[in-house]
């Protein structure tokens, strides 16, 4: 008991300055950044894309279905919050759960076939998840989507802070967003997370030493979800609206690109990858040569391309590159 | 209840559309077992094989044109595919199994966008031609003759690469090149262009499949091939990867259980492919001919 306090306290002292730090340097993008919009998207995007690569970075397998994860978070935050006025913070924790429950069972399904099936798997449940949210109208509100969401007033016992005006939501982003990426490090430098990366580098290693991969991988797939689901419960908050094109897998498409663009092997590449992203698009969609049907998204798929073929680490991994040569002479 | 009468063309439908999903689903397979790729772009190439028989229709004024721009489609589709094979992914062969996917991904957007640059993003239409214009009576139904028609000719062509592929004395060649490339290799077999050949058929069998399923859309748009690329792969993962009776079977089931959902309930038709996966993967993983195991 005693070291497991210890562990924690230590814990607390060696994240709790990268996060300040971390935080800081969000604030001051918020500054910079053009459109201050942009800055908290670009924010509550990261997180899906830390979903993403914690499990392709660290456990080797490719999720198609993220999409699909980051709009079960954002309906039920949306339903509650519009139909039923709940608590915001019971809004984003019920997402949270929900998403983490649809993990579990796409989970179960997806982990049984490795590799390439996996993908495949992850992206037709996507899709089988996008036409439940697109036929249930009902429920979902099928094509119109769910409208009158409103990030009023976060009540916390004796007082409140209004969410409304951009800078309050966009801290109350960064927190969630420091906080998940604190856990998911922990998670990673965990025996956990060294048994993912383990599998990673070799199944049949880590079979042999007799871990149950199936068991890790539904793990990291159930964790996953639940990020995307945080994601995507920030979302609804973020546009105030939640539309069934968000469980399209083009949505997940994107975080894959993201990922890839930032660095698939860092959880830097996380936040890298959608600013990057999301600054690029929004600017490039304001040229008139590129803002012609989705010329945007074709310089993207060369670029992407471009990536996987020559700069696997991405931008971060070719910073560290460069960094490196410039050290040596 | 529901009377025969209503049933009966949806399962010509079915079986109809079926054979064309089976068509490019054998392409994909093909790939994948060849080359153990599984290939994102090949909805794209599906698509991008639609739009040359387009554009080659609108180019070639004369009768019969629609079967010219068919023929001259299919070697501008299979170069397609040994310009692809060579520069994107020759490079990846050897690399862990996501860059693969990850690169067939990124060209589908690239070709998908590409499209949609060059022609715009307005349906375009084709029309059915002249030859197999109308319906024939069957005896039970009457049905297009169009459609009868790429059902028997899909099928011809699926029949003719599992000859190909399983009989022939260059298909040995292949199944060498794929099982066992070392050996291969030894006995001076270039395994490589042997893998460069596969992507092109595989390729020029995507854009026939768009080609032939063109005149039945109704209008062509650049996004027509990712709806299609998530049917294909429910195609093989319920007949299994890897095997072309597999893709027929897988297709033709497919097909069928859609269009006869479609009849009670029109969005039901989607809705049974993702159960069918589902009821397969849970009591026969490997697909219903698949050779078990992942490669």
């Amino acid at each position: 008991m005693k070291a497991g306090l210890g562990l924690l306290w230590e814990g607390f002292f060696t994240e709790f300055f990268p996060g300040i730090k971390m935080a800081a340097i969000l604030i001051f993008l918020y500054f910079v950044l053009p459109s201050k919009m942009m800055s908290a998207e670009i924010v509550i995007m990261a997180l899906p894309t830390l979903a993403f690569i914690l499990l392709l970075g660290y456990t080797g397998l490719l999720h198609f279905g993220i999409g699909s994860l980051f709009a079960v978070g954002a309906y039920t935050a949306g339903i509650l919050l519009a139909r039923h006025q709940a608590h915001i913070l019971m809004a984003i924790i019920a997402g949270v759960a929900m998403s983490g429950i649809v993990s579990l069972v796409m989970g179960y399904f997806c982990i049984k076939r490795g590799g390439l099936i996996f993908s495949l798997l992850t992206l037709a449940f996507n899709q089988l998840i996008w036409f439940i949210i697109f036929q249930w109208k009902s429920f979902t509100g099928g094509p119109d989507g769910i409208w009158g969401i409103h990030r009023s007033a976060l009540h916390l016992g004796v007082f409140s802070i209004n969410l409304k005006p951009t800078f309050n939501f966009y801290i109350f982003v960064i927190i969630f967003f420091v906080l998940t990426f604190i856990f998911v490090r922990r998670l990673i430098e965990s025996p956990f997370g060294k048994v993912l990366v383990g599998m990673r580098e070799s199944e049949l290693r880590a079979t042999a030493i007799g871990y149950n991969l199936e068991t890790y991988k539904w793990i990291a797939f159930i964790i996953c979800g639940m990020i995307c689901g945080l994601g995507g419960t920030l979302f609804a908050l973020h546009q105030e609206y939640v539309g069934e094109h968000l469980a399209n897998w083009f949505t997940g498409g994107e975080i894959v690109i993201m990922a890839l663009l930032g660095g698939a092997f860092t959880l830097h590449g996380a936040l890298i990858g959608s600013g990057v992203f999301i600054f690029l698009g929004d600017s490039l969609n304001r040229f008139t040569v590129l803002s012609k049907a989705g010329a945007w998204l074709f310089v993207l798929g060369v670029i992407f391309i471009l990536v996987v073929l020559f700069l696997r680490g991405g931008i971060y991994g070719g910073a560290e590159k460069a960094y490196e040569l410039f050290k040596k002479k | 209840m529901i009377n025969i009468d209503a049933i009966l063309p949806q399962v010509f439908n079915g079986i109809q559309f079926g054979v064309l999903m089976a068509l490019l689903a054998t392409g994909l397979s093909l790939i994948f077992g060849m080359l153990g790729i599984i290939n994102f772009a090949h909805g794209s190439l599906y698509m991008l094989g639609a739009y040359f028989v387009w554009t080659w229709v609108r180019f070639l004024d004369v009768p019969g044109n629609f079967w010219l721009s068919l023929i001259l489609a299919l070697p501008l589709m299979a170069m397609v595919g040994l310009i692809l094979e060579r520069f994107l992914l020759q490079p990846m062969y050897g690399q862990p199994v996501v860059y693969q996917i990850l690169i067939t991904f990124g060209l589908m957007l690239v070709i998908q966008q590409g499209v949609g640059l060059v022609y715009g993003t307005i349906p375009l239409p084709l029309g059915i031609p002249p030859l197999f214009e109308g319906e024939i009576n069957l005896g039970l139904l009457r049905y297009p003759i169009y459609r009868l028609f790429t059902m028997i000719l899909g099928l011809a062509i699926i029949y003719a690469v599992w000859f190909f592929i399983e009989r022939s004395a260059l298909g040995a060649i292949i199944r060498a090149s794929a099982e066992d490339p070392e050996t291969a290799k030894t006995l001076g077999i270039h395994t490589r262009r042997v893998y460069t050949w596969t992507f092109a058929l595989g390729s020029a069998l995507a854009g026939l499949g768009g080609g032939l399923h063109a005149p039945l859309i109704g209008g062509l748009q650049h996004s027509i091939g990712t709806e299609i690329l998530l049917i294909c792969f429910i195609v093989v993962i319920i007949g299994g990867m890897g095997s072309i009776r597999g893709a027929l079977l897988g297709g033709i089931i497919l097909g069928v259980v859609r269009g006869i959902a479609g009849v009670f309930w029109a969005p039901a038709s989607d809705f049974v492919m993702f159960m069918a996966m589902g009821i397969i993967l849970l009591f026969r993983p490997q697909g219903l001919l698949g050779r078990g195991g992942t490669r």
